[in-house]
């Protein structure tokens, strides 16, 4: 039995891996010659509309496709090890599959109803993969990872509704049209990819999402399920011009600095780097409503390579650490597993965007347009400051990971297994040369940046500043001081209290309303009026002929007087 | 084929898997004999069948086949064994008549008839004394709502002079319009009218409850249809659409409350039949495709449903939720099959489900856009309750009471995987669908 599980990890890592490498090189064969393919399958047609399953190939989806498949390769690569004392592994790769299957219809499918088949599939098999563990943790995450990926779903599906109007549901056709009802599309689908990315008001499901093994967290948090809706929106783009923007683009900035600086108060492992994929899909969620659809899935990708590089380290240092997730907990893991203490700050350097790695080429472009496109000054501060802590934040993690002392875990086996290395090396090429390639490919006429210096240097400013900002986070006395504003830092570090808005601040409401409905309507006035009143009616009039049979000697007497003056009259 | 079937009540004498090979060589006999024309044909005396027809007869035989099939105990331990399989068998000879005449007062006759194998299924075969209570509910909903009815056909008779579903001409007010609905209402059963339909889940045996959810609330359905073919009246189906809309949104609360598994799986079923409701009463085409294959996606996946809650009752002779708990644990693929059906419940691709509610959702939406509201939530909470009895079921630590647990049977799996596979395949000859014409 053991055999087939491993054949079955090995034989699909080298399907995955290879399909990834057929999409990569389709995907810039397409880019190359400019090439798309549209497939439809009409399923249904009735009346005036059809509904079609479509698939798209162009680069975009090429090239998404491929680098999904070589990321998730590496992926199930890793968990064959990951994973190699569960009992359910079998279930898990399966769960795994699917979940990259998923995401390969959505990515593929630029019709309404077509795209469900991956949307909700992406949801529902995201929730079976958080619920995987069986604790009572993982149950609740679970819960509120499907509910509020399921009001994306509700929102898609009132987008179709909506769609009807046009009489297909190719919305890819109709992105040249405005009027009252694409407007309507519009708002819905935002809604959609602002559930499915986690932006702010949806945002607490991301880090409830880390109940997930660790390898289905690299694969969710990298370049799946949360990358879903930057990618509806990418294709829906041309539709962003005709509506105000402003309002989403404060609520993708929002969600930038919410969870930048709540990555900085937080101390479970895997929660820090969700936060800070929360980040980095608030940058890509404003670069795209500010008009730069292309820097958007530019970052995508480059974000995708670093943060599942990220997220494999993460799993390694929990691994090895027993699993215990508490970075207080952890130190000078530096010197125990150098290799992947190495790729982890590569990655994390990737992330920052400091020079010359795969994050700088995107972060750094995206910055400098956003710089050139006459926003605010709030809007700048807000943006540098997030900037600043994605840094503060990632030095924070380090420091407490690598160059501290010992924590509580020490005496465990500091053990770096070859599966899980092996597929930490592609990850780490690309999480540092991604970026000049992807940025020679994508932008064959390259941006126009016309800076003042001192705003050219901010994003590098910033970073610099971050590191300091990561000192202070760092510092006993800062540490001291937050500590004395604690509610500040209960604010802060749980996401602005939007666990609870999502959770506890809504469904008292509804348990409440359906408590005394249940108990006042089904179980007593309906009961009552409709069940009951046939039973009442009949013992109403049961009652009345029992009184008249039962008072007859009374009835007779009254009567027999009766009669007898009326006789007498 | 009618003969044939009569023939099955005679098989019901010798075992119950010989029944099994017989509907399904019936069924398969009317799939190929069927003219499945785009109007009503294969008209002789008083029968006859359109794609509506057709696609319920065939639920029917379906779901009668899988009750035959989910209800092992009854042969385990031998209660009523032969009997058991006259009511089923007798059911399936009302069911099919009701759905291939096209007259109306012997709709309403076939449709009273059903009434009895399933009232008999649930005083003979129920675990509990309240199953008296809950069979008196059954009865009497149905009985009160439908006797206007009977006046309404009768009026009708005596106003056009026939009964043939084709022939009706006939000016409708108020009243003929609440009679000849309120009866399929009730039977459906729209809100406010739907206490019967709890009870009488949590009462019935597991074949009564597949029945109920799977075809019976749909001759409701099928009913409104017929009715509508005539009755076209726009006037007051805000009443009914109104009333459903707030049905929807309400009942997916009230699932929230739900500790028993049968009832919560009850009250789904009064949410998705809400959704039907709107549809129909909208009026158009896609109201009338969308509510047909939605009640053809509900009956499969609802009766999968219950054989599943009856498969965990079986283990923990219990249905509560608190007490089924962590069947992950010592039947993990049955697991796989609560998630296949809960996910289709709340409508996942590629299920009948969701293209049913597809089209719902437009039919409702082009008949007011404000509704979105309503839909929206009644598709989240859809969603939420289906979860929240997967997970609260299959996730988690065992009960401790429990002191013993088996796995699943391969009949057990057998008969969840024909109540998926048509749900899911379905969708590669929707086209047949649309050959449905009002």
């Amino acid at each position: 039995m053991f055999f087939i599980y491993l054949h079955f990890y090995n034989l699909m890592f080298s399907l995955l891996f290879f399909m990834g490498l057929v999409f990569s090189f389709l995907g810039l064969y397409f880019m190359m010659f400019d090439y798309m393919i549209f497939l439809d399958w009409e399923i249904l047609s009735i009346n005036s509309f059809c509904i079609n399953m479509s698939l798209i190939f162009d680069y975009m989806s090429f090239m998404f496709m491929g680098f999904v498949l070589l990321i998730s390769s590496m992926v199930v690569y890793y968990s064959y090890e990951y994973m190699y004392d569960d009992m359910y592994k079998n279930r898990f790769l399966l769960l795994v599959l699917m979940f990259i299957l998923s995401m390969m219809f959505m990515i593929i499918s630029p019709n309404m109803i077509s795209i469900l088949l991956g949307w909700d599939g992406l949801g529902l098999v995201s929730y079976a993969l958080v619920i995987y563990f069986q604790n009572y943790n993982s149950y609740n995450s679970g819960m509120l990872t499907v509910m509020t990926n399921r009001i994306g779903d509700v929102a898609i599906l009132m987008c179709i509704a909506w769609m009807l109007n046009f009489g297909s549901w190719n919305y890819i056709y109709y992105l040249g049209f405005y009027d009252f009802t694409m407007n309507n599309i519009i708002i819905f689908s935002i809604l959609a990819a602002f559930t499915k990315s986690a932006q702010i008001p949806f945002s607490s499901w991301l880090p409830a999402a880390m109940a997930a093994p660790t390898p289905v967290s690299a694969l969710v948090h990298s370049s799946t399920l949360v990358t879903a809706g930057v990618y509806l929106m990418i294709r829906f783009s041309e539709l962003l011009i005709n509506i105000d923007c402003t309002f989403f683009i404060v609520l993708s900035m929002m969600t930038m600095f919410m969870s930048g600086l709540g990555a900085n108060f937080e101390f479970d492992l895997k929660k820090i780097i969700a936060l800070s994929t929360l980040s980095q899909l608030g940058l890509m969620m404003m670069i795209l409503f500010l008009g730069f659809p292309n820097l958007a899935f530019f970052h995508l990708l480059t974000h995708a390579f670093f943060k599942a590089l990220l997220f494999l380290c993460a799993g390694m240092i929990i691994h090895v650490m027993n699993n215990c997730q508490d970075i207080r907990e952890m130190g000078n893991v530096i010197t125990m597993i150098p290799y992947t203490s190495t790729c982890f700050i590569i990655s994390s350097f990737s992330l920052c965007g400091l020079p010359f790695l795969s994050g700088f080429y995107s972060k750094d472009l995206i910055l400098e347009v956003f710089s050139m496109s006459n926003m605010n000054m709030l809007y700048y501060v807000i943006m540098m400051v997030s900037v600043m802590f994605t840094v503060s934040y990632s030095f924070r993690l380090m420091n407490y990971l690598m160059f501290m002392g010992f924590g509580n875990y020490v005496f465990q086996s500091y053990y770096e297994g070859n599966k899980m290395m092996v597929s930490m090396i592609l990850l780490t090429f690309f999480s540092i040369f991604l970026g000049v390639i992807l940025m020679s490919l994508m932008f064959k006429t390259p941006f126009v940046i016309i800076l003042p210096f001192y705003l050219k240097i901010g994003p590098l400013l910033s970073i610099c500043s971050g590191v300091i900002l990561a000192m202070l986070f760092f510092n006993k006395k800062m540490v001291d001081y937050m500590n004395f504003t604690l509610f500040s830092m209960y604010f802060f570090g749980n996401m602005w209290f939007m666990p609870f808005f999502s959770t506890y601040g809504l469904y008292q409401y509804f348990m409440l309303t359906s408590n005394r409905y249940f108990k006042y309507i089904d179980m007593g006035w309906g009961e009552y009026i409709f069940s009951k009143s046939h039973i009442n009616y009949m013992y109403l009039v049961s009652k009345i002929n029992y009184l008249i049979e039962f008072n007859n000697v009374k009835l007779f007497m009254v009567s027999f007087i009766f009669l007898m003056i009326m006789m007498l009259l | 084929m009618f003969s044939l079937s009569f023939l099955t009540l005679f098989i019901t004498l010798i075992d119950w898997y010989i029944l099994l090979i017989f509907l399904m060589f019936i069924m398969f006999y009317m799939m190929v004999s069927f003219n499945m024309l785009d109007w009503f044909s294969m008209v002789s005396y008083m029968f006859g069948g359109d794609i509506l027809s057709f696609s319920l007869i065939i639920l029917s035989f379906w779901i009668i086949f899988l009750m035959v099939l989910a209800s092992s105990l009854v042969y385990k331990n031998m209660t009523y064994y032969s009997e058991f399989m006259f009511m089923n068998v007798l059911l399936l000879i009302f069911l099919m008549f009701s759905f291939s005449v096209n007259n109306l007062f012997m709709y309403y006759l076939f449709f009273e008839c059903s009434l009895i194998p399933t009232l008999i299924l649930i005083f003979g075969w129920g675990y509990q004394p309240e199953r008296l209570m809950a069979g008196y509910y059954l009865l009497f909903y149905t009985l009160f709502f439908s006797l206007p009815m009977l006046l309404g056909i009768f009026y009708i008779n005596n106003f056009c002079f026939s009964m043939f579903y084709f022939l009706i001409y006939v000016d409708y007010n108020f009243y003929l319009y609440i009679s000849m609905l309120l009866a399929f209402l009730a039977k459906m059963p729209m809100i406010f009218i739907h206490f019967w339909l709890p009870k009488a889940h949590v009462e019935a045996p597991i074949s009564g409850s597949m029945i109920l959810a799977g075809v019976l609330l749909k001759l409701g359905g099928y009913g409104i249809m017929r009715v509508f073919f005539f009755m076209k009246s726009y006037y007051f189906n805000y009443l009914f659409l109104s009333i459903s809309l707030f049905g929807i949104f309400m009942v997916g609360i009230l699932c929230m409350f739900q500790i028993d598994m049968k009832s919560l799986i009850a009250y789904s079923s009064v949410a998705h039949m809400g959704m039907v409701i709107c549809g129909l009463m909208c009026m158009n085409m896609l109201g009338m495709i969308g509510s047909l294959i939605l009640m053809i996606g509900h009956g499969l996946c609802s009766s999968g449903m219950f054989c599943l809650a009856n498969i965990a009752y079986e283990r923990s002779s219990s249905r509560s939720i608190f007490i089924n708990k962590g069947l992950l644990t010592f039947m993990p693929s049955m697991c796989l099959f609560w998630f296949l059906l809960m996910i289709n419940n709340m409508a996942s691709p590629p299920s009948m489900n969701l293209l049913g509610e597809i089209l719902l959702i437009n039919s409702i939406i082009s008949w007011s856009s404000i509704s979105f509201f309503y839909l929206m939530f009644a598709s989240f909470m859809g969603c939420l309750y289906s979860i929240y009895l997967y997970s609260s079921i299959n996730h988690g630590l065992i009960y401790k009471g429990l002191l013993c647990g088996y796995y699943g049977y391969y009949i057990e799996f057998y008969l969840l995987f024909l109540h998926w596979l048509p749900l899911n395949i379905f969708f590669l000859k929707i086209d047949i669908i649309s050959l449905l014409v009002f």
